[in-house]
């Protein structure tokens, strides 16, 4: 996926332009207070390593669209709800200007940020 | 409003202390959930499954589960252990964003023994710095506006209010316009002519507490009188409540004006699901009472007008019908140990009969607006004799909960994502019970991919969305989850919907019907299905599903 093909030629919507609406989608989920840098170390080739797509791996397999997202949470929040609502907004926010169908949003919680002590 | 004004006296009097607060979020979270089903409705896309009214009466239930046991009196533990409770329940976006509010809220009230207005007016801001720490970039015209405005409001009263009572008037106040604004800041609710449902959700939690000071019902959204016509006596059934097990119905005509607050008051005392109506100077009303008080409502109807009719009916006896009716026709294969099992999720009794004769081994009753939980998942297949289990949520509100399922079991369970029946439909086709778990739920994965799901059901709302214009009521037809047409009968949308899909280079269209759509009048639309597409084979099937009229697979 990532590709459509109409009469007149095909369209083609890198996964770095992915990333970059994924990556809004996070910073506006409840919760999010960052995003980390993405372990280079899994297997699967990742694309580039610039600032929109930082924190976020989106990759075609054939024709399915999986995007991986490693963020920092607040501190204090209930951590499943929180990742929950992000792999929601993301799929939902992709699905909308993509018009193509995600299969994985996989949420990794690399770590929390403490703002505050209760 | 019938103000309690000697009541409101006296609470002005009263210093808030940890009991007092617990009171004040006990209404709050009353009133919430009575309203519930009026911020639910509020969700920005034209088909039931709004769940913010929801999430939040969930997680602010966790919040008094952890108080309500709780007997000090120093203001600040109690917010702590509700603030607490609320962390550890939190459910949705907004049952987060709620929690962070009341954590913010109980970090400013920490010290404090009573609420008094200095008190109240941090603990609110802190509220709100609290709940926007969360975010690096906050939406407004959400429930983050609408802390935001009711905080600042309290902090620019400060040294003009009296007390704290006045400030909690001037706070809901507050709430209530900042709610109204919300469709200004955020144009996706002006489009769907709504207001932010949490930023609602949240108004109802504070106004429960001054409806508490005020000594106003929270058990009924407004005092109302409909037609006795309009009285929807058999949707109250279903809600029956633990401890009310019968249902009075009482005709009377009242000895001259009928004291509407009065009698309310009266009625919720004795009982739930309260609903009176009005037809030519006469009334009914409706009440669930617990077994002993079943004559309480007749005695004392009796005594401020003339009983015509009385129907008294015991509810456990009904839903036990009810329950034994819907179970008993559904037979399921035995699992042979060692093979795989398959669980989905199906919303319609039809459509679990027809996963029943393909193989399925359990069905969790379950669809768009009624999701199912983990734990009822979890239980669908616990204790069946085999570790391998392959889950087909067919609803993508469910895949979550789905695969939570997977996480706390032992068992090795796979869940292919099928986001809708036909697509679990598909899945089951390609199911082979003997094989590799993890290479049959990709075969299975692989296959519900084929096949196309059309759906056809009525809006809830009117709404614009990708160029379609939507009337409340009007039939909207949905292609893999997507809003493509709408029409003012059935039939117009299913043929909006078969175009759409381009249904002539397709082989097969199976239409299955809803619940509320009639046998014959499902042949009848099929019959003039293929007589415009006469190469497509056209099966009807009974569904049985709720809200949508039909359900389509398409291949």
């Amino acid at each position: 996926m990532g590709e459509e093909t109409t009469s007149l030629g095909g369209i083609h919507v890198s996964p770095n332009a992915v990333a970059t609406i994924a990556y809004h989608a996070t910073l506006q989920s409840y919760g999010v207070v960052g995003l980390a840098p993405k372990n280079l170390a899994d297997g699967i080739v990742s694309t580039i390593t610039r600032e929109p797509s930082r924190g976020i791996s989106v990759h075609y397999k054939e024709d399915e669209i999986h995007i991986d997202i490693h963020v920092i949470v607040e501190y204090g929040t209930r951590i499943n709800s929180v990742a929950e609502s992000v792999a929601n907004t993301v799929r939902f926010h992709v699905e909308k200007a993509l018009g193509l169908r995600v299969n994985t949003v996989n949420v990794h919680v690399a770590g929390l940020r403490i703002s505050n002590t209760d | 409003m019938a103000i309690d004004t000697a009541r409101v006296e006296k609470f002005r009097k009263r210093t808030i202390d940890g009991q007092a607060f617990k009171r004040l979020v006990e209404a709050g979270l009353t009133w919430l959930r009575t309203n519930q089903q009026v911020v639910n409705a509020l969700n920005v896309f034209p088909v039931p499954d709004g769940d913010t009214g929801t999430n939040m009466s969930l997680t602010l239930q966790a919040a008094w589960n952890e108080v309500k046991d709780k007997g000090t009196i120093h203001l600040g533990e109690m917010a702590a252990s509700f603030s607490k409770g609320a962390l550890m329940g939190a459910r949705g976006n907004s049952g987060v964003i709620t929690s962070q509010i009341l954590r913010g809220f109980s970090r400013g009230v920490h010290e404090a023994e009573t609420l008094d207005i200095d008190t109240f007016i941090k603990a609110l801001g802190e509220a709100r710095d609290t709940a926007y720490k969360g975010v690096v970039k906050p939406v407004e015209g959400t429930i983050l506006t609408v802390i935001k405005e009711t905080a600042n409001a309290a902090e620019a009263a400060r040294g003009s209010v009296k007390d704290a009572i006045e400030l909690l008037e001037l706070v809901v106040k507050a709430a209530d316009e900042s709610v109204k604004r919300t469709p200004e800041l955020l144009p996706i609710l002006k489009q769907a002519g709504v207001v932010d449902s949490g930023g609602k959700g949240l108004f109802f939690f504070l106004e429960g507490m001054l409806r508490h000071v005020y000594g106003e019902s929270l058990e009924t959204p407004t005092v109302s009188v409909q037609p006795i016509s309009a009285m929807s006596l058999e949707g109250a059934m279903e809600e029956v409540e633990e401890g009310q097990d019968y249902e009075v119905v009482v005709d009377f005509v009242p000895n001259g004006e009928l004291d509407l607050h009065g009698f309310y008051a009266r009625l919720e005392e004795m009982g739930t699901s309260i609903q009176v109506g009005e037809g030519d100077g006469m009334y009914r009303m409706h009440i669930h009472v617990p077994t002993e008080n079943r004559y309480v409502p007749i005695d004392y109807i009796m005594g401020i007008g003339t009983v015509t009719k009385v129907a008294i009916e015991n509810l456990m006896a009904q839903m036990d019908d009810i329950q034994k009716s819907k179970s008993t026709q559904i037979q399921f294969g035995a699992v042979e140990p060692g093979n795989i099992a398959v669980v989905v999720v199906s919303p319609g009794t039809g459509l679990s009969r027809i996963f029943a004769s393909l193989g399925v081994a359990a069905v969790v009753a379950g669809g768009q607006t009624m999701n199912p939980s983990t734990q009822d998942i979890l239980s669908s297949f616990e204790n069946m004799p085999t570790d391998k289990v392959i889950i087909l949520p067919n609803n993508k509100n469910i895949v979550m909960a789905a695969n939570q399922a997977k996480d706390v079991t032992v068992k090795k369970v796979q869940v292919v994502p099928t986001r809708t029946v036909p697509q679990g439909l598909a899945a089951m086709l390609s199911f082979d019970p003997s094989g590799d778990v993890e290479a049959v739920a990709a075969k299975m994965n692989k296959a519900m991919s084929n096949v196309k799901t059309g759906e056809i059901t009525v809006a809830t709302r009117s709404v614009e969305i990708d160029g379609v214009t939507v009337k409340d009521g009007q039939v909207i037809s949905l292609l893999d989850g997507k809003l493509v047409a709408s029409a003012d009968t059935v039939e117009h949308g299913l043929f909006e919907l078969l175009e759409k899909a381009e249904a002539a280079d397709h082989e097969i269209v199976t239409l299955f019907y809803g619940g509320d759509m009639s046998h014959v009048e499902a042949n009848r639309l099929a019959d003039a299905v293929r007589e415009k597409y006469s190469n497509l084979e056209v099966e009807v099937q009974e569904g049985g599903q709720p809200h949508y009229q039909f359900i389509l697979s398409i291949e």
